[in-house]
């Protein structure tokens, strides 16, 4: 924990002090079990980028700059199914959608923080780091340690998908393709969509995603992963109205 | 363009967009709040881009043949990870059932 503690002190002068150190190593041990989690889907990203034919070091640059399995799995997977580069770009918008609504939720908990402490929360802001501290935004109203720990929490995120990609990427490396670990990919999304599936609208977004995606396999460019998604989410927007009026 | 060259360019583009949703009400556009519809719409993005994402890997045994037949070893073995994932909710699990099913069906079938 000592190394930790240090992280702190690579911030500029004027964050360093209104850092709440306590809040930022409890934001740390707090990601502890978000880790364990996200290990098994930054491994099956390393083997992705590896497989798709990324040398090592860009490998990893995805994990570092992307910061994001989902993007990282979609541009590998499309890359391999020869998609041009604009379509690859548009896919890996259409996946990132998600950060716009965890973006807004923790929005207003940040309003009274300086330009430069919101811009760097920002870059930690994962679907994990998102799940693991908005009930603590909204018990606590001290900014300053909500901030630090969303950042203790978020760089400790950061940190552990480095470390699980460059495992991907050894593996990867390694381990023969008649193994076929990059089955791995489909296998950690459907650990994450399976348990999503818990309601009738949801049921009926993956219904028509399904029948889209099968139904549109033949479309150029791969577009049928974006036209697919783009149904999916109307069919959902339609569920959620007819729902409500009836 | 090369492979290495397009994943860098990759990089940084993707880096770019990912960086910019997240930013995007926190600090850019701080003082707006979210129109209603798109707040809707978001909801069901995991959904529908997962299962888009998700499905072709899973039920066609090569490019554009579909295959619902027990003969997809892959179909069989994302269906035994499917219910791990509903019963235990884990991806380590997850992941571990399916690829233990799709190298014994490998085994089996030979």
């Amino acid at each position: 924990m000592r190394l930790l503690a240090c992280k702190p002190f690579l911030l500029p002068a004027s964050m360093r002090k209104s850092i709440s150190r306590a809040a930022f190593l409890e934001g740390c041990r707090d990601s502890l079990p978000m880790l364990i989690g996200i290990v098994p889907f930054g491994i099956v990203c390393g083997i992705g980028a590896i497989a798709v034919g990324a040398s090592p070091v860009a490998a990893l640059a995805m994990s570092m700059i992307m910061f994001s399995g989902a993007a990282q799995i979609v541009a590998t997977q499309l890359l391999a199914s020869g998609a041009p580069f604009a379509v690859i770009l548009l896919s890996c918008l259409i996946v990132s959608l998600r950060l716009l609504m965890y973006s807004a939720a923790m929005a207003p908990y940040l309003r009274t923080l300086d330009h430069r402490w919101r811009s760097l929360l920002a870059f930690v802001l994962t679907d994990q780091a998102f799940a693991g501290t908005l009930q603590r935004f909204r018990d606590s109203d001290d900014v300053r340690a909500n901030a630090s720990y969303f950042l203790g929490n978020g760089s400790m995120l950061w940190i552990g998908w480095q470390f699980a990609t460059l495992g991907g990427v050894l593996a990867g490396a390694f381990i023969p393709a008649s193994w076929h670990l990059e089955f791995g990919v489909p296998l950690c999304f459907l650990a994450v969509l399976v348990p999503l599936l818990h309601d009738r609208v949801s049921l009926i977004v993956f219904a028509v995603s399904a029948a889209a995606v099968v139904a549109l396999d033949a479309m150029p460019l791969r577009l049928s992963l974006i036209c697919a998604g783009l149904i999916g989410i109307a069919a959902g927007v339609i569920g959620d109205k007819a729902r409500r009026t009836r | 363009m090369s492979r290495e060259l397009t994943i860098w360019l990759l990089v940084f583009a993707v880096g770019a967009i990912t960086y910019t949703a997240r930013v995007s009400f926190i600090a850019l556009f701080a003082r707006r709040s979210m129109p209603a519809l798109l707040a809707r719409a978001l909801q069901h993005v995991p959904v529908a881009m997962l299962t888009a994402i998700v499905v072709p890997a899973i039920v066609f045994s090569a490019p554009g043949v579909l295959d619902f037949s027990p003969g997809n070893i892959k179909l069989i073995a994302a269906l035994v990870a499917s219910a791990v994932a509903w019963w235990r909710q884990s991806t380590m699990l997850t992941i571990a059932a399916g690829m233990a099913a799709l190298w014994l069906l490998q085994y089996l079938v030979g």
